[in-house]
């Protein structure tokens, strides 16, 4: 299992897009990831589950990723964040 | 089996669809239990209504097509992600294996217990995210109580509900829904005001909707008569076809009118100037024949933004602006943003508890006296290629406007000084649309060489009704007497002072309330190029010594029901544009 520590950075935070963008890319990997802050751990594969997550801009999230290609998913998702989910282009 | 329901046409054009249904209280479900021998059927009948919703909307996505597709697409994606969520699948299978629920009560359950974690969070912007699980779980539980559960080969969908609320309307539009018909509704409502600049037919009263439709019905709808067609057979389709070819025969001779005067039957000439911003919007108000601009919001080069627009770019787009419009006059309107929609902007401004009332208009232009300075420099210099009127919003005293007086002025003379070549003269106009400056109207109109009447905020702030606050229903109107009253008093003013007055909110661009308005002594109006003919159309059918004799009778309406039988008994019979449809 991996784990990293991923700053939310984006304008409006974990909001419905940057969601969705973040589960449909992690659907492209077998392995399974949740997202956790404040205590709570969630399904990062569910849109609802890191939308209830409610991490606004700021807030950090520990993302873990569980499976053969942990590596890669993990590093995807940190790219995302990095991005800024590319709401800002 | 065919049936037709009859309602009020209150937005004109045709649709052949599917009825999407949306239940008033879709989602207050009583419990309801089910045989433990049923439970595995209820699963599947479950999975069959995700499954026809799942297939419905992929049918959506691939109809989406041109600027809006990205944007509605993401909105759909983000609603079919939700449609496969493993948190709402799984807890909705359970519910029912354990407890014996039926899927509809599961279905609420699941959605309460989703909207309990929402309606707790911090951020503004997810709680409201509630709506995109709503709006899944209601085509869900639509979806549930269809007669058949075949995926429909339409893909157009014509919404069927008890009421629609303004706000919903173009994004319905967006997502491809045809048409819509409601059970309740007024024709002359907010939502019906707006359906018909969308050009999104729309019926209204259809009683029995709810009753007689089922999700996922064949509907024809026809928004000029009001009647709603579920099951059409071959005779239904063939008067339907007819009249989407009486639709474009109307556009055709609707653009006829391109080149036409906007002139009354008994010869009063009106002037229709156009609220136009993007080059496409100004490109049209052009060919529409337009008198001008009447209204260029500059907020749109301020927002989406993280640095002020500098004077050069703002100099840029109203030199292009003014270009576009060949010599035809160009009504720049400052700036007119506050706080809700500042963090949006370059502006950094502190949040307010109320911004509708709060630092806005040009009360933030004088208290932003550089950005101010920059904006008055770029429209002063604009004006040394054609005619260009300014426009300051949210003018509620005599020394606001004297303040932008003596700015403008001081600008024109730094410019000249500069050896800048500008306008002789660059009229300067104020919005009226808080209702203080309407009643002090006569103690500051000396200070103006315009005026222009922003319907939708004074309609706002004098009935104290928020437009988009969907709980006021009806309360937000243009048919409140007092409304009628003022704006007849502000028009006499500004005529007795020989001052040019124009009204530019969404009322001046809906041919319904032509006649209403002309009555009250309007001879200006600025609107969308979208609706500039039909209400050319309809000023061409009114006869304006008729309308002015009646007057003093629409002065003195009582209320709403006495406003809207004068427009009834005013609106010329033989004009399709400015019907104003009847109440049962």
């Amino acid at each position: 299992m991996l784990e990293r520590t991923l700053p939310v950075t984006n304008r409006l935070g974990l909001h419905a897009r940057a969601t969705a963008k973040l589960v449909q890319l992690l659907s492209g990997f077998r392995s399974s990831a949740t997202l956790s802050a404040r205590g709570r751990e969630v399904n990062a594969k569910s849109i609802m589950g890191v939308m209830l997550l409610a991490a606004g801009q700021g807030a950090e999230v520990i993302l873990r990723v569980d499976g053969e290609d942990e590596v890669a998913a993990a590093e995807a998702v940190a790219a995302l964040f990095a991005r800024k989910f590319d709401e800002e282009s | 089996m065919r049936k037709v329901l009859s309602g009020h046409g209150a937005s004109r054009g045709s649709a052949l669809g599917r009825a999407r249904v949306r239940l008033p209280h879709a989602l207050d479900v009583a419990e309801e239990t089910i045989p433990a021998e049923q439970v595995e059927a209820e699963i599947a009948r479950l999975h069959a209504a995700i499954d026809v919703v799942r297939a419905e909307m992929g049918l959506l996505r691939e109809r989406l097509q041109g600027a809006l597709a990205k944007e509605i697409g993401e909105f759909l994606d983000l609603h079919a992600l939700l449609l496969d969520d493993p948190e709402l699948l799984e807890g909705l299978d359970e519910l029912i294996r354990a407890n014996f629920y039926s899927a509809d009560y599961a279905l609420r359950l699941q959605r309460d217990r989703i909207a309990a974690v929402f309606t707790h969070m911090d951020d503004a912007y997810l709680r409201t995210r509630i709506d995109d699980i709503d709006q899944v779980i209601g085509r869900i539980h639509a979806a549930l109580h269809r007669r058949d559960a075949a995926v429909h080969g339409i893909a157009g969908e014509i919404l069927v509900a008890d009421n629609v609320a303004p706000s919903e309307l173009p994004q319905l539009q967006a997502q491809g829904v045809l048409a819509v018909v409601t059970s309740a509704g007024s024709a002359l409502s907010h939502s019906a005001i707006l359906a018909r600049s969308l050009h999104l037919p729309l019926v209204v009263g259809a009683t029995w909707a709810l009753q007689k439709i089922n999700d996922g019905d064949v509907l024809a709808v026809d928004g000029s008569t009001g009647l709603v067609v579920r099951d059409p057979d071959a005779d239904d389709l063939r008067t339907h076809r007819a009249r989407v070819r009486e639709g474009k025969r109307e556009r055709r001779q609707l653009n006829r009118l391109r080149r036409e005067p906007s002139r009354t039957l008994d010869g009063a000439d009106i002037k229709l100037w156009a609220n136009a911003e993007s080059p496409e919007d100004v490109a049209e108000a052009h060919a529409l024949g337009a008198a001008g601009v009447g209204l260029y919001r500059t907020e749109f080069l301020f927002l989406g933004r993280r640095e002020l627009p500098d004077e050069e770019m703002q100099f840029q787009a109203y030199r292009n602006l003014v270009l576009g419009m060949t010599g035809r006059t160009v009504t720049i309107r400052t700036l007119d943003l506050g706080a809700d929609k500042a963090d949006n902007t370059g502006l950094v401004l502190p949040d307010e508890p109320n911004p509708a009332l709060g630092v806005r208009g040009v009360r933030l232009s004088l208290r932003r006296q550089a950005v101010f300075e920059t904006q008055l420099r770029a429209i002063v210099r604009a004006s040394g290629y054609g005619p260009v009127r300014v426009l300051v919003p949210m003018v509620s005293s005599r020394e606001e406007v004297l303040a932008v007086r003596e700015q403008l002025d001081r600008t024109i003379a730094a410019l000249r000084a500069e050896g800048h070549a500008i306008a002789e003269h660059i009229p300067l106009g104020a919005m009226i649309e808080v209702p203080a400056a309407a009643i002090a109207l006569p103690g500051f109109i000396d200070t103006v060489d315009f005026l222009s009447v922003g319907t939708n905020d004074l309609v706002q702030y004098l009935l104290a009704a928020d437009r988009n606050n969907e709980a006021l229903g009806d309360l937000y109107t243009p048919l409140h007497p007092a409304l009628v009253r003022l704006l007849g008093d502000v028009i006499a003013t500004a005529s007795a002072h020989g001052k040019p007055i124009a009204v530019c909110g969404e009322m001046a661009g809906d041919p319904a309330f032509v006649p209403l308005l002309l009555a009250l002594g309007l001879g200006e109006f600025s609107l969308h190029p979208a609706t500039l003919l039909e209400v050319r159309q309809a000023v061409r059918a009114c006869d304006l010594s008729r309308l002015r004799s009646r007057a003093e009778t629409l002065r003195h309406a009582y209320d709403r029901a006495s406003i809207e039988a004068w427009l009834r008994e005013a609106t010329c019979p033989d004009n399709p544009a400015a019907r104003v449809p009847s109440h049962g």
